[in-house]
C-alpha cells in the first residue's frame, strides 16, 4: 500500500512537468515584447520594455526561461500575479482554501443525495419514485449551469434575499481580518468554529448555500444515474438472492448487501467530480462573485497573468495527481479485493 | 408416498409464469408433490425443464419478471406463498434454508465471511455478535474449513470455490432448518470435490435429521442421496418414485433415456447413447405428451393430448403407454 502510494507521487513530478512546460511552449508564441509589455501599466513607460525584456531574460532559449520558472516554483517562488496584485503563491493560498471549502461541501451533498436518490430509484424501479428521480436527473442535466445559477441568484437573492452572493459580509470580512481572529486552517467554517464565532459560521454557510446548491444539481443527475444502474445491477446478483434466502429484512439486503457493492463506480465518478469542482468551478465561481481560486485562474486568464496561469495550471495538476490517488485508496477501504500493489 | 408419514413440505399444483414482452409464458405447469419429515427428494431434469425455478418458488424467491400464477406450498401445514413478509423472512434461512448453484457469485464478494454468517444468526435469534460468531466457527470447523477463527475475517475470494460451497452450507445450516433446498450444489465444482460436498451435506441431513430438496441434472447424485425422485421434463413432472424403485424400473421413456445415457463401466460401447433431439424451449404450445418429439414409443395419442400422471404402486408417471395396464389416472 505504502509502496503504491510512493510510487504514485512519483509521477506527480512527471505530470506537473508535462503540464507546466507545454503551457510554458504555448506562452513562448507571444513575442518577447507582448510579454514584457505586460508588466507595463501606462504607455508613456513603453520606452522601458527593452529594460524589462532584459531583466526578465524574455529572450533567451525556451529551456532556460523554463528553467528560471521552475527553480522558482521549487522554492515557492511562482512569480507575480498582476491580475491579483500579490505573489501567485500567495493568492493560492488565500483563494484555495474557499474553493476547496466549496468543493467538500458540494461533493458531501452529491453523494448524499446522488447515493440516496439512486437507490430508492433503483429499489422502486418503475413506481413513482423511480419517474421523480429521474425526471429530476434528467433535468438537471438538461440545465447549464449558467443559467440555473442565475436563476437561483435571481429568485433567492434578488427576490427573497435569502442566501447573498459572495464568500462573506462585510461585519465578517472585518471579523477575519482583525488580529483576534486565529486563521488555523485557512477553511472559514472550520476557522469560524474554531474561534468559536458562530455568526461568521452562519454568514459563510449562507453564501455557500446557492454555488453549492448549483453545482451540485448537475453532478448529482449524474451521480443518481450511475447509482441507480449500478444498484440494479448488483440487486440482480446471486448474493443477493443468498441474502434474501438467509431470511434478512429488505432494507439489510438493499443497503448492508447490494449498496455496499453498488457504491464502488460511484467512488470513481465521485473522485473524478471533486477534482473538477476543484479546477474548475470557474463559471460558478464566477455568477457568485465568490472568492475562489477558479475566480483567480479565469481572471489571471483574462489579463494575460502569465505567472498566474502557470500557478493555477500547477496547482489544478498537483490536485489532479492527488486526488485520483486518493480515489485509489478509497477504492480498497470498499472493496477487499482490490489491493494497491503490482 | 406414505400418507401415514408425516409430511413436512407438499406443493400443490404450482404454476409459475414469467412476464416477457411478447407476454405471459409459464415454465411450470401445475407441479405436486409431497415430502415426509426426514427424507430426500430428488428433483431431476435437464437445463430448462423448470427445476431452478420450482426451487426458487418453494421460498417466494424468483427473480423479477416471474410470478406464481397458482398453487401452494405448505410447510409444515403453513402456506408458504400467501405469508406475510415478515413471517416468510422468518421461515426463511431458520426453517428452510437454500444453497445455490454456483458458490462463486452466491456469496457478498466484500464481505467478509464470518459476517456473512454470523448475521442469519442474527437476524433469527437472540444471541449476542460474539455467540453468533462462536456459533459461526464452529459451523465453519463442521463442514471442514481448517483454521476457522482466521478464515472468518477473510474475503470470499480468498477463498476456493468448495471451500465456498461448504461456508454455504454452513450459512444454510446454521439454525439447524427442518428443510433444506439445494439447488445444484455441486455443478459448478470439479468432480473429486463433488463428491466430498454430497458427502458433506448428507452426513449433516442424516445427523439433523433434515428434508431436503435436491435439486440436479446429475442421476448419479440421485442414486447417492435421494429417497424419492422426481423427473421434470419442459415443466411437467414426468415421473415420480422412489428412488431405489426408478432405478430398477423406470417407466417413463424419459427415464429410460436418461439412464440409458449415463457412463457405465460394464457397457464398451464407442458412443454415449444419447436421447435424440432438444427440450421444448418454454412457451412453445404445444398439446400432447411435451416428450413426444423425441420419444422412440410416441403414437398419434401422444402428439394430440396430454398424458395424466397415471398412478399405480405409489409411483406416478404422466405417460399413455400405462393406460393400457391402469386407466385410474388422475391429472
Amino acid at each position: 500500500m505504502l509502496r503504491y502510494i510512493l510510487r504514485r507521487l512519483l509521477l506527480l513530478p512527471l505530470v506537473v512537468l508535462g503540464v507546466t512546460f507545454l503551457l510554458f511552449l504555448l506562452t513562448q508564441r507571444l513575442s518577447p515584447e507582448m510579454r514584457a509589455s505586460l508588466y507595463i501599466k501606462d504607455p508613456r513607460q513603453m520606452g522601458a520594455l527593452e529594460e524589462v525584456i532584459q531583466k526578465y531574460g524574455l529572450r533567451d532559449n525556451v529551456f532556460k526561461q523554463y528553467g528560471r520558472w521552475l527553480s522558482g516554483a521549487l522554492t515557492g517562488d511562482l512569480g507575480y500575479s498582476h491580475s491579483a496584485n500579490m505573489p501567485v503563491a500567495r493568492a493560492i493560498k488565500e483563494y484555495l482554501p474557499a474553493t476547496v471549502q466549496l468543493a467538500v461541501v458540494t461533493i458531501v451533498l452529491v453523494v448524499f443525495f446522488g447515493v440516496w436518490f439512486g437507490t430508492v430509484s433503483a429499489v422502486k424501479k418503475d413506481k413513482w419514485q423511480d419517474v421523480c428521480a429521474r425526471l429530476l436527473s434528467v433535468g438537471g442535466f438538461s440545465l447549464p449551469i449558467f443559467v440555473l445559477g442565475l436563476l437561483l441568484l435571481m429568485v433567492f437573492y434578488g427576490k427573497l434575499g435569502w442566501f447573498p452572493p459572495g464568500g462573506y459580509s462585510i461585519t465578517t470580512d472585518v471579523i477575519i481580518h482583525s488580529p483576534s481572529f486565529h486563521t488555523y486552517t485557512g477553511f472559514l467554517l472550520i476557522d469560524s468554529l474554531l474561534n468559536g464565532n458562530i455568526g461568521v459560521f452562519w454568514d459563510v454557510a449562507r453564501h455557500l448555500v446557492l454555488p453549492a446548491v448549483t453545482l451540485c444539481i448537475g453532478s448529482f443527475a449524474l451521480m443518481v444515474r450511475v447509482m441507480r444502474s449500478s444498484m440494479l445491477e448488483e440487486l440482480g446478483k446471486d448474493y443477493v438472492r443468498t441474502a434474501r434466502a438467509k431470511g434478512l429484512a429488505e432494507s439489510a439486503v438493499v443497503y448492508r448487501h447490494a449498496g455496499k457493492n453498488a457504491v464502488i463506480p460511484v467512488i470513481t465518478l465521485a473522485g473524478i467530480q471533486f477534482i473538477r469542482l476543484l479546477g474548475g468551478t470557474v463559471i460558478v465561481e464566477t455568477i457568485f462573485d465568490y472568492p475562489g481560486i477558479g475566480r483567480f485562474g479565469v481572471t489571471a486568464a483574462q489579463q494575460l497573468d502569465i505567472a498566474g496561469i502557470m500557478g493555477f495550471s500547477l496547482m489544478v495538476a498537483v490536485l489532479f495527481v492527488l486526488g485520483n490517488l486518493l480515489s485509489d485508496i478509497l477504492y480498497t477501504a470498499v472493496d477487499p479485493r482490490i489491493k494497491l500493489h503490482e | 408416498m406414505n400418507a401415514r408419514e408425516d409430511i413436512l413440505l407438499s406443493v400443490e399444483d404450482l404454476r409459475v409464469s414469467f412476464r416477457s414482452e411478447e407476454g405471459k409464458t409459464e415454465v411450470l405447469h401445475g407441479l405436486s408433490y409431497r415430502l415426509p419429515k426426514g427424507k430426500v427428494l430428488a428433483v431431476v431434469g435437464e437445463s430448462g425443464c423448470g427445476k431452478t425455478v420450482h426451487a426458487l418458488s418453494l421460498l417466494n424467491l424468483l427473480p423479477s419478471g416471474g410470478e406464481i400464477a397458482a398453487g401452494h406450498v405448505y410447510y409444515q401445514g403453513k402456506d408458504v406463498l400467501s405469508l406475510p413478509p415478515q413471517e416468510l423472512r422468518r421461515l426463511r434461512g431458520a426453517e428452510i434454508a437454500m444453497i445455490f448453484q454456483d458458490p462463486m457469485t452466491s456469496l457478498n464478494p466484500i464481505r467478509t465471511v464470518g459476517s456473512q454468517i454470523t448475521e442469519t444468526i442474527l437476524a433469527h435469534t437472540d444471541c449476542t455478535k460474539l455467540q453468533a460468531r462462536a456459533r459461526a466457527m464452529r459451523l465453519l470447523k463442521q463442514v471442514g474449513i481448517e483454521n476457522p477463527r482466521k478464515r472468518m475475517d477473510e474475503y470470499p475470494f480468498q477463498f476456493s470455490g468448495g471451500q465456498r460451497q461448504r461456508i454455504m452450507i454452513a450459512m444454510a445450516l446454521c439454525l439447524t432448518p427442518g428443510l433444506l433446498i439445494a439447488d445444484e450444489p455441486t455443478t459448478a465444482l470439479d468432480v473429486t470435490i463433488q463428491a466430498q460436498i454430497l458427502k458433506l451435506i448428507k452426513n449433516l441431513q442424516q445427523k439433523n435429521h433434515m428434508s431436503a430438496v435436491f435439486i440436479t441434472h446429475n442421476l448419479a447424485i440421485v442414486a447417492d442421496i435421494a429417497d424419492e425422485v422426481l423427473v421434470l421434463y419442459g415443466g411437467y413432472c414426468v415421473e415420480e418414485a422412489r428412488a431405489d424403485e426408478l432405478f430398477a424400473k423406470p417407466l417413463h421413456p424419459y427415464t429410460q433415456g436418461l439412464l440409458h445415457s449415463l457412463v457405465s463401466l460394464k457397457r464398451k460401447e464407442e458412443h454415449l447413447p444419447a436421447i435424440e433431439g432438444y427440450p421444448p424451449a418454454p412457451g412453445t404450445p404445444k398439446e400432447g405428451c411435451p416428450f413426444a418429439p423425441r420419444c422412440p414409443r410416441a403414437w398419434d395419442k401422444c402428439h394430440d393430448r396430454l398424458p395424466p400422471l397415471f398412478e399405480k404402486n405409489g409411483r406416478r408417471v404422466r405417460c399413455w403407454l400405462q393406460e393400457k395396464d391402469d386407466n385410474s389416472g388422475r391429472n
